[in-house]
């Protein structure tokens, strides 16, 4: 009797164990082919940018578990905005980024997990109970977009994701050649991490992306994606402008007043900007291109006078998200 | 022992040419210093700017503070060994790194002290709480001392464990990089914080020095002589936790540099704490000045100043063992 309710539940799965008899195939990032035999229904979703894609996709009933960042600090109140089970604390986080519990995920019961290409070892675990995972490691844009395209793919929802991925293109190249008429030498700009004034990304990294297509230079010319370099070499690269992350404990002014930045241009002139939300200009999200616009307008303040932000912001939260996108603050 | 005390002098000098920056070059470096004393003209003023906010906003500040945080940890680690009488004593026995850590994760995580003021005062917090624990019916005893510090020194270590499970990866990083002891962040703003709580500890230890020597004979020999022992090793206690608190929390957790750095003086010098406690704040500043030359100009980022005394101190230290008598006992 056992036995026959095991084999029923094994044939009600969406996973097949042969990929080749599958009708939806997606390669993770880790080069891992994962096959379905029909749209996973149940999803745990770890990574909370990848959330925002499943929002995009608008495929957020599938989700039945979230990374618990999601109930932390900034970007509680954007998602509450987006799901009223986020509002209520009733969608499941068990685990983040970091840490996992491999029970609860377990009893969550899910088709597919949604998380960090890093986390081998609770990616083993998982898999070895027969959960299918699909791992994710973004270094580009272009990873971003393959990421979405995944998505989709997996959900269902490819044509919205095509769309997506259309609309985000041509936003910012739209924007890359309206930067061509504008005939002003190219702003260095040094970008600051929020775990320090001297962690900075080099000319290998997302952010790199983000500076070169505002339509400045990065000030940091080591490729790493992560660095901590030495105040000598920020003071020798002599950045126009200076951006930060978004961090709830700092404020451009504590730049401004940190000993031995002063004569730093940047400084000088007063142009270290924050990025004012982490939601709003998640780099691993479509989102990225509203950080772009950002970037431009506070190197080029002159060349970006018909540029409204605010306009730019709804519009664009309201092509990503759809209509809930109006709630988002 | 003189050439010992002059030591400092060249190591000073020599790291203010040097660092990652190849527009503060020895000869730009040298041009700046003839335009200051000769006001010669200057062919690139531009430049001479920038040199001179490189040299003195930031590798000077970074110089003073390293040689301070190294000579502090040194001393300290020197008189707690001789009070304990035990060499494998370092100033971190009482529980002060893993106070210290918490309280800056603490400040790192929710903001709400400076993390330099929120570091020293668990650094001090953790000792206090060792040293209460260890008195039993008004007696101090070492081993319950030493016992204690283990004991607060897991508390903390679990407590910081807890902060950084809750804490999100760039709060993580942050912690995880304090943690590994570094001086990147050094400036004038924040050798000002530090060096009177450091200075006053050392002069504390130096006026002792006479005393460590009789302290380190034990108890009953301390008495015979005339000595307060517990009075004393309170005394000690007390400017050693100060000194290195405040090492610690501008500097972070600069692994074993309190353990080894006085033996490596008692291999030089012998045993005696009255040529010693200079030596070891003399010495100990040096050494690390001259770790953190290499820390900020081996490679194109900055290492963590701590993973550089163990690559460089530790083996220094083994051959020197190796070479020497360990120096505990003559």
């Amino acid at each position: 009797m056992l036995l026959i309710l095991v084999l029923s539940g094994c044939s009600n799965s969406t996973k097949t164990t042969d990929k080749s008899l599958s009708s939806i195939q997606v390669t993770d990032f880790r080069g891992k082919q994962i096959g379905f035999n029909r749209h996973p229904a149940r999803i745990v979703c770890l990574i909370e940018s990848a959330l925002s894609g499943f929002y995009m996709l608008h495929a957020e009933n599938n989700i039945v578990g979230v990374s618990s960042n999601i109930y932390e600090g900034d970007v509680f109140t954007q998602y509450a905005a987006l799901d009223g089970r986020i509002k209520n604390k009733t969608l499941p986080a068990p685990g983040n980024w970091d840490f996992i519990s491999i029970e609860n995920v377990v009893a969550l019961k899910p088709d597919l997990v949604v998380m960090w290409a890093s986390q081998t070892e609770s990616i083993e675990t998982i898999e070895a109970k027969g959960i299918p995972v699909y791992a994710v490691m973004l270094a580009s844009i272009a990873d971003l977009y393959k990421e979405i395209s995944d998505l989709g793919t997996i959900t269902g929802t490819e044509k919205r994701a095509d769309s997506l991925i259309q609309y985000t293109k041509t936003q910012v190249s739209a924007f890359s050649s309206s930067l061509k008429k504008t005939a002003v030498e190219k702003q260095k700009v040094y970008f600051m991490w929020s775990q320090g004034p001297l962690e900075t990304s080099g000319t290998k990294s997302t952010v790199n992306e983000l500076i070169e297509l505002a339509g400045a230079n990065n000030a940091c010319t080591s490729p790493d994606e992560h660095i901590v370099v030495n105040l000598e070499k920020v003071i020798e690269w002599n950045p126009d402008v200076i951006v930060m992350w978004y961090d709830a404990n700092k404020s451009p002014d504590d730049i401004m007043n940190l000993s031995g930045w002063n004569n730093i241009n940047a400084v000088k002139n007063k142009r270290v900007y924050e990025l004012p939300s982490a939601f709003m200009c998640d780099l691993w999200t479509l989102k990225f291109q509203y950080a772009v616009k950002l970037l431009h307008t506070w190197c080029y303040p002159s060349a970006s006078n018909d540029i409204n932000l605010d306009s730019e912001k709804s519009d664009m939260l309201k092509m990503l998200y759809g209509l809930k996108g109006k709630n988002i603050r | 022992m003189v050439l010992l005390c002059l030591f400092p002098i060249p190591v000073l000098l020599v790291s203010c040419f040097i660092g990652p920056s190849e527009l503060a070059s020895s000869k730009s470096i040298f041009e700046y210093f003839r335009h200051l004393l000769f006001n010669t003209d200057a062919e690139n003023a531009t430049n001479l700017l920038t040199v001179q906010s490189i040299l003195i906003d930031v590798r000077l500040p970074r110089i003073i503070l390293a040689f301070l945080v190294g000579g502090a940890l040194s001393v300290s680690g020197s008189s707690l060994q001789a009070i304990f009488r035990n060499p494998l004593v370092s100033p971190y026995i009482l529980g002060l790194s893993s106070g210290a850590a918490f309280g800056a994760a603490l400040a790192l995580a929710w903001a709400f002290l400076p993390v330099q003021l929120s570091a020293f005062i668990f650094g001090l917090v953790a000792v206090a709480l060792s040293y209460v624990a260890a008195i039993k019916h008004k007696n101090l005893s070492i081993v319950s001392l030493i016992l204690s510090g283990v004991i607060v020194t897991g508390i903390f270590t679990a407590l910081l464990t807890v902060v950084q499970y809750l804490s999100d990866p760039f709060k993580l990083q942050s912690i995880v990089h304090w943690t590994m002891g570094n001086l990147h962040n050094a400036s004038w703003k924040l050798l000002n914080a530090s060096y009177i709580p450091i200075l006053l500890g050392v002069i504390v230890l130096y006026l002792m020095r006479w005393r460590l020597n009789v302290l380190a004979l034990g108890d009953e020999e301390a008495r015979t002589s005339g000595v307060n022992p517990v009075r004393e090793k309170i005394i000690v206690l007390i400017a050693a936790t100060l000194a290195s608190s405040a090492a610690v929390s501008v500097a972070g957790i600069i692994g074993l540099y309190g353990l080894i750095v006085p033996h490596m003086v008692r291999m030089m010098i012998g045993p005696d704490n009255r040529q010693g406690t200079i030596i070891n704040f003399l010495f100990g500043g040096t050494f690390l000045l001259i770790i953190d030359d290499f820390s900020r100009t081996i490679a194109g980022f900055e290492i963590p100043i701590g993973v550089i005394t163990m690559l460089i101190g530790a083996p220094f230290f083994l051959y020197l063992m190796k070479k020497t008598n360990i120096g505990w006992e003559n």
